[in-house]
């Protein structure tokens, strides 16, 4: 059932179990595995079918620190949540990243990958993506990996008529919370708006939050101030190590063949480093993409090193005659090392049309990012040696130590950490069920329970992360 | 120790310590500053940072 209002979906008396609140990847996946469970499920959507200025308003807010993207242009507030601007990159994190890691404070998770494993065929399903491939060593520091460029599954689209048709799940548009109301135990209802306009309180078993990576964070904070710590009792870090990929032009490489790595259908082709090479040189992990350099960049790549290195130009040169693709630009994303100051806090002074406080983002790169960057360059131009495979060239800004240029691609979009999952009550907010710790009855889906983001984009993890809370919960709720 | 110190003249004392630096150009270069002074001996397949290029030593040929 889908209702445009909440007027609607209370005349229509149906009576759920379980509030979740967003219909992205982990909402929709969420309710779609309760409403299968025979567990009734409402779905609180703050937007409509469709885009819409309004709608997106809410989302405004401010970066405090390094460049960011508008709060408004980095996500969406509509059916389907940002799964409607997703690019469709799919890999699920590494075994790795879920590891904690000595040269990085507050790395690793309560979880292992293993926990997760178990739901990557229905994530396959969802995302319809084929079966993912194991990563193939290229060196001893460095790893070809698979990131699947799936169709980019909007939830919202995909998910309508099924929604529309469950007699288990209503998806109520135009609406959403405000606020939560908790008594440090339970949450005991929320404060809805609809179309517009307060439309009062709203009580259910189980409340499930799955509104972004950064708007989880906000609604959260917003309750828990307004019920003076009765929703999240532990909230230390609460809104706190907040990451994104941060993600640049890095450099580029001649390559004495394209076709010695296998690219995908776009050409691309994608590696990060082992673990072995992190724990060497004390770095976060990170992808490099390849993208393939057009003819006349390839000459004037093959120039600039006929200045340094001339017989090597000039091998690079009668290669290029051979073969027209034979350079690349080469794109860095990598982890960010959690860190509690990059955080999402309520402005003090700007509030929506709802009169919750919009968000004011602390963000900032570290210098282990920073080293992370120039290290991995290196070790992906030292195993282009080592293989023969071709040259790397490191981008100027880098390696005169110069400031992030503001016109690369910045970051991913990618809104991870804010109420991560943990056993610290200190340094988490969810425990390893994504349940928040000290409250019976809220869970959080999505990326904000992310402890670490790894190197690739986490709409794959979300999935999984889904499914998983899917299942706990559909024991966990009584029919 | 302190006997030599006394029997010497302060003046003595101070040109000792002034040429003290000057004792290290009498030391034997260490071997790993050979390939900078005599490229023959480097090793070809050392990885070296030129230009922001990362390279062999034998590409700079």
């Amino acid at each position: 059932m889908i209702f445009d209002s909440y007027e609607a979906f209370r005349a229509a008396n149906f009576k759920p179990k379980v509030c979740i609140l967003g219909s992205g990847p982990a909402g929709t996946t969420i309710a779609r595995k309760l409403g299968a469970a025979g567990i009734q499920v409402v779905v609180l959507e703050a937007g409509s079918r469709e885009f819409s200025d309004e709608s997106q308003d809410f989302y405004r807010g401010t970066t405090v620190g390094d460049f960011y993207f508008d709060l408004d242009i980095t996500r969406l507030r509509f059916m389907g949540g940002s799964s409607n601007h997703w690019a469709g990159w799919c890999r699920v994190l590494d075994k790795q990243d879920f590891e904690p890691k000595a040269w990085a404070p507050d790395t690793g998770w309560p979880i292992r990958r293993t926990d997760i494993e178990p739901y990557l065929a229905e994530v396959h399903d969802i995302l319809e993506l084929p079966d993912f491939r194991p990563d193939v060593p290229v060196s001893d520091d460095i790893r070809w990996v698979q990131l699947i460029k799936s169709p980019a599954v909007r939830f919202g689209e995909k998910f309508a008529d099924e929604l529309d048709k469950s007699r288990n799940i209503a998806v109520v548009l135009n609406t959403y919370a405000t606020e939560l109301a908790g008594d440090g135990k339970r949450v005991t209802g929320a404060k809805l708006w609809s179309n517009g306009q307060d439309a009062g309180a709203f009580s259910a078993d189980y409340f499930i939050v799955c509104t972004g990576g950064l708007e989880n964070s906000r609604l959260l904070l917003w309750s828990n101030q307004r019920s003076n710590g009765g929703v999240v009792p532990n909230a230390t870090a609460l809104g706190r190590y907040w990451m994104e990929h941060p993600t640049f032009e890095g450099g580029n490489a001649i390559l004495a063949n394209y076709s010695e790595f296998e690219v995908d259908a776009v050409n691309e082709a994608f590696f990060s480093p082992t673990l072995a090479a992190m724990e060497r040189l004390q770095i976060m992990n990170f992808g490099i993409r390849l993208i393939e350099t057009p003819y006349p960049g390839v000459k004037s790549l093959i120039a600039d090193l006929a200045c340094t290195a001339p017989d090597m130009a000039e091998w690079m040169s009668s290669k290029l005659s051979q073969n027209l693709r034979c350079a690349a630009q080469l794109y860095v994303a990598w982890e960010q090392a959690p860190l509690a100051s990059n955080q999402v806090e309520l402005s003090k002074t700007d509030v929506d049309h709802a009169g919750v406080p919009r968000i004011e983002l602390h963000w900032k790169k570290s210098e282990l990012e920073r080293r992370t960057l120039l290290e991995g360059l290196r070790l992906f131009g030292t195993t282009m040696i080592e293989k023969n495979l071709g040259r790397v060239r490191i981008a100027d800004w880098i390696t005169n130590g110069d400031d992030y240029p503001t016109t690369d691609e910045t970051a991913g979009h990618h809104h991870m950490g804010g109420t991560r999952m943990g056993t610290d009550v200190t340094k988490s907010v969810v425990d390893a069920n994504c349940k928040v710790h000290g409250m019976d009855n809220l869970y959080v889906g999505g990326s904000s329970v992310f402890c670490t983001s790894g190197e690739c984009n986490p709409t794959t993890t979300i999935t999984a992360l889904a499914c998983r809370l899917g299942d706990h919960l559909s024991k966990v709720v009584t029919v | 120790m302190s006997f030599f110190i006394r029997k010497m003249s302060r003046r003595t004392i101070v040109q000792a310590l002034i040429a003290l630096p000057a004792l290290s150009l009498f030391r034997t270069p260490p071997d790993a500053d050979a390939s900078h002074s005599d490229p023959s001996r480097a090793d070809p397949n050392e990885i070296v940072e030129v230009n922001g290029w990362i390279l062999k030593r034998s590409d700079l040929a």
